[in-house]
């Protein structure tokens, strides 16, 4: 059994339904991100790991236990809060050893354990001072260190870089991994950005609607999408989406014809029939500019549009095409490779697009 | 340079600051002339040509001497300060448990109970100091310290003022603390008392003033001297048939404001910051 078993769970408030039917297990010592938009109960769900919430139904167990029922504080866990959480009354020290004073250990122990998180992060000479005086990174590291000081055995951190600007979020997520690698301890991370999750994450759970829409590595994630939802969420910018009709199924392959305009050849999938609806998926950087005058080659997807909009990043340039059917989408290329206003054709190679089904679950050919 | 000095003085300027002095005068004049009454050789204040200053240090002390000495005075000084600070610590203890509850938490028919203790506001005392003195009275404790404390412990109005300061703790806050293990007394305790510690002051203030000038419950509930209180006595010094000098009423009266005024000038600050601000400004 894995280290952190959720069985079934489901969460009601009233008769919304927040979390329906999770199952997940998280080894010991992987960093876990759960991601995905405002609302989609990645917060309900770590709340409930740590016991602030209580569960509908379903179990969740650590080593083997099962916690539904043991008081949030006896878990084993530590929770990092969005808003730090910290008591401004107390000095770092005394916000730091809250806990151990409140389960009335001794004063040696309790100064040693301080002390040391203190050195993990570099909190050694702000420990008389009130969290009034720190700065947003430095009272992130006093509430990390007052999970540290617990010892516990699941580390959990709800959102806590989105009020740090962006250097300072990017720093914190350095250190964040840093302390992973040093404490070996379990981690799990709640964010609503996919690129902290792709950045910090062993495993990655993509959640929308209350369900998890998939769990992984985050380059598998990337690469090998479940569904569109996970395939436009992972990854930025986001994965374009062609909406297209089947026309022919043969014994090589499919044709699609595009709503854009034009048709593709893409590679055979046994689930569709002429007339069905798809929506193709493809990465901007797959995409790349067609010369004109030069015909696509013949296995690759290929649209055209009117650049929108172009957004000069200095290494490369990112376009906006505006298609046919009212779409847009996005293409990573060189420097200087259209103009404003003009009309280009792109392409991509057939091979590496994703395909859909009406419903927005991944059509798989055969490889 | 004067032109625009000049500008900037306007009939309004001049009108906020004549009101505002008019103001003070009007509040300052009474005190001013009570310590004048007291500081003088008898009945010099009174005469056709009365001084608005004082004039004899040694006739003032020997009058407050002579009332604490010769009176009950210093008696009703400490039960007074007795029934004030044991009122404060009651109603900031009840007030504050109450409160944390009322404002943090969930439980059943909260918002009904909350309503009924609201609409107990707009009881006027005088409706309900019979029921309150014949259950003190059933109870035995006329003339008793518990008399004039206990029926004032539950402040509906100190319920409502810590409610609105604990309502603006973080709920972080107190999940942060039950995830460290910490009671539920304990959070009251440890993390919201200490943030609403202006509001505590506040009320303490409120309460003090409240109580050192209650005239009317002790003089219902205390009727054996022993247990008067300085708003009696002083009253005493002021009845008709009293056969006191203006000077020694005015002494006395001057001693029974003391308390009050010190206390004002030394929190007035934190009855404005605790009456102005929310609690948890780190």
């Amino acid at each position: 059994m894995a280290f952190l078993e959720i069985k079934s769970l489901c969460k009601s408030f009233e008769s919304y339904s927040v979390l329906k039917d999770i199952d997940l297990s998280i080894e010991k010592g992987e960093f876990v991100v759960f991601v995905g938009p405002s609302g989609c109960g990645k917060s309900t769900l770590l709340r409930m790991i740590t016991g602030l919430e209580t569960p509908t139904s379903g179990t969740i167990a650590i080593e083997d236990e099962v916690i539904n029922d043991v008081d949030p504080a006896r878990r084993g866990t530590a929770m990092v809060f969005q808003s730090y959480a910290l008591y401004p009354h107390m000095t770092v020290f005394q916000n730091i050893s809250f806990g151990l004073r409140m389960s009335r250990k001794p004063k040696a122990l309790i100064r040693e354990r301080v002390e040391k998180a203190a050195a993990i992060l570099r909190l050694d000479k702000l420990l008389d001072r009130k969290p009034a005086q720190l700065s947003g990174g430095q009272k992130q590291r006093v509430a990390i260190g007052r999970a540290i000081v617990r010892e516990p055995r699941v580390f959990l951190f709800d959102e806590p870089l989105s009020n740090l600007d962006a250097e300072l979020r990017v720093q914190m997520r350095a250190e964040l991994l840093e302390l992973h690698e040093r404490l070996g301890t379990t981690m799990i991370y709640v964010t609503h950005d996919q690129v902290e999750a792709m950045t910090l994450a062993d495993k990655m759970v993509v959640m929308s609607g209350g369900r998890i829409q998939q769990y992984g590595r985050p380059l598998d994630l990337y690469d090998d999408p479940d569904n569109k939802f996970v395939a436009g969420f992972v990854g930025s910018p986001k994965m374009n989406f062609l909406s297209a009709t089947v026309a022919s199924v043969g014994a090589g392959g499919l044709r699609a014809d595009l709503a854009a305009g034009g048709a593709a050849a893409l590679p055979l999938i046994e689930a569709l029939a002429p007339g069905a609806r798809i929506d193709i998926g493809i990465r901007p950087e797959q995409l790349s500019v067609v010369a004109a005058g030069q015909a696509p080659s013949a296995d690759a997807v290929s649209v055209a549009g009117r650049v929108a909009l172009i957004e000069d990043l200095g290494a490369e340039s990112y376009l906006h095409l505006h298609l046919a059917d009212d779409s847009r989408i996005g293409v990573r290329t060189a420097r200087h490779a259209a103009h404003l206003g003009e009309e280009v054709r792109v392409a991509a190679p057939a091979a590496g697009v994703l395909v859909f089904d009406e419903a927005g679950a991944r059509l798989r050919g055969r490889a | 340079m004067t032109s625009a000095a000049a500008a900037r003085i306007s009939v309004w300027t001049v009108l906020k600051w004549a009101t505002a002095i008019a103001i003070a005068v009007i509040t300052i004049f009474p005190i001013w002339w009570m310590i004048n009454v007291v500081f003088s050789l008898p009945g010099e204040p009174v005469a056709i040509n009365p001084r608005l200053w004082p004039t004899s240090l040694s006739a003032g002390l020997e009058k407050i001497e002579m009332i604490f000495t010769q009176t009950g005075y210093l008696r009703a000084y400490g039960i007074s300060l007795a029934y004030a600070l044991l009122t404060i610590l009651g109603v900031l203890f009840i007030g504050s448990l109450a409160a944390f509850e009322f404002a943090l938490f969930d439980f059943p028919a909260k918002g009904p109970i909350f309503g009924i203790v609201m609409l107990s506001l707009m009881v006027p005392t005088a409706v309900t100091i019979i029921p309150t003195y014949l259950l003190t009275s059933n109870l035995g404790w006329l003339n008793s310290l518990q008399g004039l404390v206990v029926p004032g412990l539950a402040s509906a109005f100190g319920l409502f003022m810590l409610v609105q300061f604990m309502r603006a703790i973080p709920k972080d806050m107190i999940e942060a603390a039950r995830l460290d293990g910490a009671g539920h007394f304990q959070i009251y305790w440890h993390v919201a008392l200490p943030l609403c510690r202006n509001a505590l002051v506040t009320l303490a203030i409120l309460t003090f003033m409240q109580t050192w000038g209650n005239y009317m419950w002790p003089l219902i509930v205390t009727t054996s001297p022993e247990m008067y209180t300085v708003g009696q006595v002083v009253g005493m010094f002021n009845a008709p048939l009293s056969h006191q000098t203006v000077d020694v009423v005015m002494t006395a009266n001057l001693l029974a404001a003391v308390p009050p005024l010190l206390f004002f000038l030394i929190f007035q600050r934190k009855i404005v910051e605790g009456i102005a601000m929310s609690g948890t400004k780190g």
